[in-house]
């Protein structure tokens, strides 16, 4: 039976040093295809919680499940593929064209000897060509990644995610460098793509009208600790800035 | 007006290293005038003993010199296909640890080596002539190619290497997807700078009898036939400035257009 929480951390604590901890004592629980975002202002934490949901660091004390397994333990490629992570550089290989960047989110599934000739089939190739569309850059499939614009790196970034057909998409802050009405184009196209995949998203914002906009769910952190948790509408400036409860 | 030294430590240092120098040039015999002298004079005598250059040796020496070409040229890509691996495999995001340490310890024991001394080693092994050559500059790139490699994979950034981790992607597919994109530009000149060192590194192998044209090199200077030395001195000089311009084309036609 699939669980109704595909992401589900409990009391965790994560110090990259010693005792100079980052999170402190964080629980979360996301209902599967839900957006959820990460608030709170820099150096809360946001960033070191998506890479523990991610599985790219490990708590010192608590546990991370994501899909029913332990976060950071050895999750084999398979399960890996149906977590994507956008971070907030983006991790695009600024030497590939936009397409090629995208049918690397199929490597979880292609096997064999042929991607590494650069050999794909042709309907995780049409798969890739469709998401590129879907989100405004078809055009621009064959441009490698350095030449394209921030938006359109974005764009692909999130073709990536959606092209590993994942349940749960991860997103570090990546709409931070656009403008409001790219940003909100952006997470539009990323939402309605996601919504018909039934994907659950967990992403770390700044803007709260982005926030109302798009999401369902909002947790805000502050100094390692989570300072709000409730329905995204109920979120205003006032729960970004108070002091922890 | 008053000064105040800046950088105190600095200034301590270049004096240090001046000292240094200093020391050193005395030992060598750099400041025996006499001896200094005595060497402009023979500088001169070379160049009127050299001159006109004898074109007579061309077509012997341009034979010589294709073949120093093709030494150059396999013993490069040889070592290039050996450093590669080596370089993925002495990269901490691709190997574990243990392979990483061999890795660095096969590169740097390759590396010690100089290439003459490794041509002599081949002359041993396979007789003379460019076959040992070839081997022995194709060790000689391992060396210098396995350990720029692998400090420029391990250059690569990390989040982009995070990325495709989390897409699923192994470490067979980091190396072609994220580490040989991200590294190919700055990996392909430094093949062509070794290419071109290689280039000139070949004209002495055949010192050692590992063939090419430094074989006639050789030849010419102990039978004192510097106007026959001069012409091959003269092929030697128009093939590294081809090689440099060649290298200089590539260059900035694929890999600066590329960044």
């Amino acid at each position: 039976m699939r669980d109704s929480c595909p992401v589900r951390a409990h009391d965790i604590w994560f110090a990259y040093r010693g005792e100079d901890w980052v999170l402190k004592g964080v629980s979360l629980e996301v209902p599967r295809g839900t957006f959820m975002a990460i608030m709170g202002p820099s150096g809360a934490g946001k960033s070191t919680l998506l890479r523990l949901l991610a599985g790219l660091l490990r708590p010192q004390r608590g546990s991370v499940q994501v899909l029913g397994h332990v976060a950071h333990n050895g999750r084999s490629p398979r399960s890996r593929a149906r977590v994507g992570y956008i971070p907030q550089q983006l991790g695009l290989v600024r030497n590939v064209s936009a397409l090629e960047n995208v049918l690397m989110g199929a490597l979880g599934r292609v096997r064999g000897l042929a991607p590494y000739l650069g050999l794909f089939p042709r309907e995780e190739v049409a798969r890739a060509m469709s998401l590129l569309e879907d989100l405004g850059i078809g055009h621009k499939a064959r441009d490698k990644a350095f030449q394209l614009s921030g938006g359109e790196r974005q764009r692909v970034a999130i073709a990536r995610a959606l092209m590993q057909q994942p349940e749960i998409v991860l997103a570090d802050e990546f709409v931070s460098d656009l403008d409001l009405p790219r940003a909100s184009e952006v997470l539009s196209t990323m939402r309605e793509l996601g919504r018909a995949q039934g994907v659950t998203f967990v992403v770390n914002m700044h803007e709260l009208p982005l926030v109302h906009d798009y999401a369902d769910l909002v947790t805000v952190l502050r100094d390692g600790e989570v300072t709000f948790r409730g329905p995204a509408r109920a979120v205003t400036w006032a729960e970004l800035q108070e002091a922890p409860a | 007006m008053r000064w105040e030294l800046i950088g105190k430590r600095d200034l301590l240092l270049w004096l240090a290293a001046a000292v240094l120098l200093s020391l050193a040039l005395q030992r060598l015999g750099f400041f025996d005038a006499e001896r200094l002298g005595r060497g402009a004079a023979n500088v001169l005598t070379f160049a009127r003993d050299a001159v006109p250059p004898d074109m007579g040796v061309l077509p012997l020496a341009g034979r010589a010199l294709w073949e120093t070409v093709q030494m150059a040229f396999a013993g490069t890509l040889l070592g290039f296909l050996l450093a590669l691996p080596l370089g993925f495999m002495g990269t901490r995001v691709l190997s574990p640890l243990p392979l990483v340490l061999l890795s660095r310890l096969i590169v740097a024991a390759t590396r010690t080596v100089p290439a003459l001394l490794w041509a002599v080693l081949f002359v041993i092994v396979v007789g003379l002539g460019p076959l040992a050559g070839t081997l022995g500059l194709a060790l000689y790139t391992v060396g210098y190619l396995g350990k720029l490699y692998s400090e420029l994979f391990e250059g690569t950034d990390p989040e982009v290497v995070e990325a495709l981790r989390g897409v699923g992607a192994s470490r067979l597919h980091l190396a072609r997807f994220v580490i040989w994109p991200e590294s190919a530009n700055a990996a392909i000149s430094q093949l062509l700078f070794m290419l071109e060192y290689n280039v000139r590194a070949s004209s002495i192998l055949g010192f050692a009898g590992a063939g090419g044209i430094g074989f006639y090199v050789n030849i010419y200077l102990q039978t004192l036939e510097y106007t026959r030395l001069a012409t091959l001195m003269l092929l030697i000089l128009a093939l590294t400035l081809a090689m440099d311009a060649l290298s200089a084309w590539v260059r900035s036609r694929y890999l600066l257009a590329g960044r």
